[in-house]
Formats: C-alpha cells, structure tokens, sequence
C-alpha cells in the first residue's frame, strides 16, 4: 500500500431516492462527516465514483473505505468491490432497523422523529467502523 | 516531468502551475510579451466552490495593485480578486459570463480572468511569489486550517 | 416509438452528497414527484442506472427522463444517456442559482431556507417541462 500522509476513511453512501433508507444512509453520512468525524472522513459521490470519477476511484483505491447501503441491493457495497477493492467496513440501514420496522414516513424525503432517529444510530455505528477501521490501520 | 507541483487534500488533488508567479491570496500570473495573464490558483478554485458568476473590470479599466479587479460568486461565498499588478486591463475572458465553471473545471488554462498591461512591473513583480513558494504556503494553510473542502 | 408506451417521466437527481446543490436538485426532484406532478412523474436512483440494473434501465429506456444536476459534472445527465435512457430534457441546479442571485444556499444535510427556496423554483421549472413533453 503507498505510504500516505493522512489518515482517512472514505465513506460510500447511497442515496437512493426510492425508500426512506436511502435517504437514512444519506443523513447518516453527513453527520458523520460534518458532526462525528469531520477530521478522519471524506465523502465519496456514489455516482461519480461508479461513472470513473478519477478523484474519487483514487481515494477508494489507497484510503480505506466504508459503504452505507440503504436497501438489499448494495450500490455502495457493490459499486465499491467492482472498482475499488472490498470495503473496510460496510452498513446496511435495513440491517439495522427493529423488528417491528420502524414506522414510514409519508415520503422518502421527509424523515419522520423515528426514522431520524435511526440515523442518528446509524451515523454512531459508522463512527464506530471509522474508529475500528483507523485503529487496525495503525 | 509534470508542469505541475501537486498534492492530494482529503479526496482532492490540488496542483499549482510551475512557471508561474503568485500572490498569497493565491492568484497566478504568466508573463507573455509585456503583457500579464492572471487567473486563480486550485486551491482558490477548489475552497472558494462552484463558481456560478464572475465580475471582471472592463478592458481599458486601470487598476491599482492589491485593488479589487473582479469577484468570483459561488454557492456558498463571493471571492474578491485583488490585483497582482497596477496596470490596465486589456482583456477580460469574455467566456466566463456563459461559462463560468472553467475557472474550477481549468483554472490555470481556460479559466483566466484578465490580461493586464502592467505600468509598474520591475517593482510589482518583486511582491510575487514563486511556484515553489505558494505551494509550500498552500500546504501549510492545508495543514493549519485543516477544512473540509467540500463542505464549506 | 410505441403507442401508448410512454406515460410517465423519469426524473433522475445526481444527488450528489458533497454539494449543497446535489441536495437541492434531489429536493426539487421530489418536490415534482410526490407534489406537483405527482402520478404523471417517477424518480430513481442514478446509482442503479449506473450499475445496470435491468429494471432500472428498462424505468429510463421506455419513459422520457429529465436530469437534474447539482454540478457542471452533470453525472445524472451523462449516465442517462450512456445507459441508453432517452434523455429529454436535463437541469443544471446552478443555473437556477444563477436566476436566483440572492439565494445562497449553504447547508447539504438539511436544506436551509435558501436551499429549499431554490428548490422549489427548480421544481415548478422541472414540472413545466414535464408538461411540455407529456403534451408531446
């Protein structure tokens, strides 16, 4: 691996506009990025990066990277393990929500107090993988 | 050999011309044939956003050195781009009123904002930096600052 | 082109995540879809496009698609076209911006006043154009 100046960790969200998830692994993302971790994370754009972005495919291909995924089809993920590499940490919103779902709001959009909730918990275990992840880098 | 110094910043490559001159407020400068270009550094491209309008004086306008000659508007901040030189515009890019994302998508090419003919240079070159100079205080402004690019 | 096969349009965001405007244009997006021309509209995910899903891609090949961008990348409108997608029409979220000068919108996570000031004129734009081509 090239030997880099500064430790951080790339975080690949969805942002699928289909489902309430997507816009969770979105929010999550940016409070991380913004609130948690602001020093130790980078935002990767999904799309660019599946279109050959050339910035974005760099940093996944030296930086360690996390996917957050909002539903079972895995962009992040899958986008991810097909340009880059496996990702050092990877989040599945629907993994994390209980049982009995979580209720849904009128729309994708607007995130009710529940589902803003999840996301904050969502944004907590993404800090956490960084965390794991920047520890097993040292 | 690169025409380029660089170094990468979060995600971001950041790269500064050689050959040219600079002031701290990272403008660059070409000199070509008694007539100077300037435009803006990537750094400045970079920090300052998406560019969605730029200002320029007039060609025929005078201007003072460390006077106001244009603006850059992003989304998020308004840019004042200081004169590296006292002079008199020639040329403005008249390209950027419609296209004004050249100065971030090639700041040091297409992007240019003026051609100035200088009235002082022998003395106003000497408050330029080098290549080599701007990049290290790009780099320690990085280090000191340490934002985020894309979330400013 | 079939008759009858084409009822919706598609409109796509970039979404871009790093941008305040990559949040206008998806806000703007759903403005159209679930408000203004709700019924006669859908959205997807450019992530999916760009990955192939056949779904998908057969969503933007069978249906007019609009594209909203949030930068001059213009990722949404590129990556419809590449994908076969019958571009339509496409939306550059900056040149709204550039009609809007007094409007700076700063926040991404949440939009902000200005952010979803703007994108409500970018919707009312995106749905006059879905009009146009379903008159077509």
């Amino acid at each position: 691996m090239v030997d880099l100046p500064e430790k951080k960790v790339g975080i690949i969200s969805c942002s699928g506009e289909g489902c309430v998830e997507g816009t969770i692994s979105r929010v999550a993302t940016r409070l991380v990025l913004e609130r948690l971790k602001p020093e130790e994370t980078v935002t990767i754009c999904l799309p660019l990066f599946l279109a050959g972005g050339g910035e974005e495919r760099a940093f996944a291909k030296y930086y360690p990277t996390i996917t957050v995924d909002g539903c079972e089809k895995l962009c992040a993920k899958v986008g991810t393990e097909r340009y880059s590499g496996k990702p050092a940490g990877s989040i599945v919103v629907t993994d994390m929500t209980k049982s009995p779902r979580c209720s849904r709001p009128p729309s994708p959009r607007k995130l009710n107090s529940e589902s803003l909730a999840l996301a904050e918990k969502v944004a907590e275990r993404i800090a956490q993988e960084v965390d794991r992840v920047l520890e097993h880098w040292r | 050999m690169s025409e380029y110094l660089q170094t990468v910043f979060d995600k971001f490559e950041l790269r500064v011309r050689k050959g040219y001159c600079y002031t701290e407020d990272g403008l660059w400068i070409s000199m070509e044939e008694g007539r100077i270009r300037v435009g803006v550094s990537d750094y400045v491209q970079r920090t300052g956003g998406d560019v969605a309008f730029v200002e320029l004086l007039k060609p025929g306008s005078t201007v003072e050195r460390q006077a106001e000659f244009g603006t850059l508007e992003t989304a998020k901040t308004t840019v004042s781009l200081l004169s590296p030189m006292s002079g008199t515009v020639e040329e403005a890019n008249g390209r950027l009123g419609e296209k004004p994302e050249l100065v971030n998508s090639d700041p040091y090419g297409e992007g240019w904002l003026v051609t100035l003919a200088p009235r002082n240079l022998e003395n106003d070159v000497k408050t330029l930096m080098s290549a080599d100079g701007y990049f290290e205080l790009m780099l320690k402004k990085l280090e000191t600052e340490h934002r985020k690019l894309e979330s400013r | 082109m079939k008759a009858g096969k084409r009822k919706k349009v598609v409109v796509v965001p970039c979404s871009g995540i790093g941008k305040a405007l990559g949040s206008v244009g998806r806000e703007a997006t759903y403005e159209v879809v679930e408000n203004l021309r709700k019924g006669v509209t859908d959205t997807t995910c450019l992530a999916l496009i760009v990955r192939g899903d056949e779904e998908t891609l057969q969503l933007v090949k069978n249906n007019r698609c609009i594209a909203v961008d949030g930068c001059p990348l213009q990722c949404a409108a590129k990556n419809v076209e590449l994908a076969g997608g019958d571009l339509a029409a496409s939306f550059r979220v900056v040149d709204t911006l550039r009609e809007n000068r007094k409007l700076k919108p700063k926040s991404v996570t949440f939009l902000d006043h200005d952010g979803q000031e703007l994108a409500n004129l970018l919707a009312e734009q995106v749905a006059q154009k879905v009009d146009e081509l379903l008159k077509r």
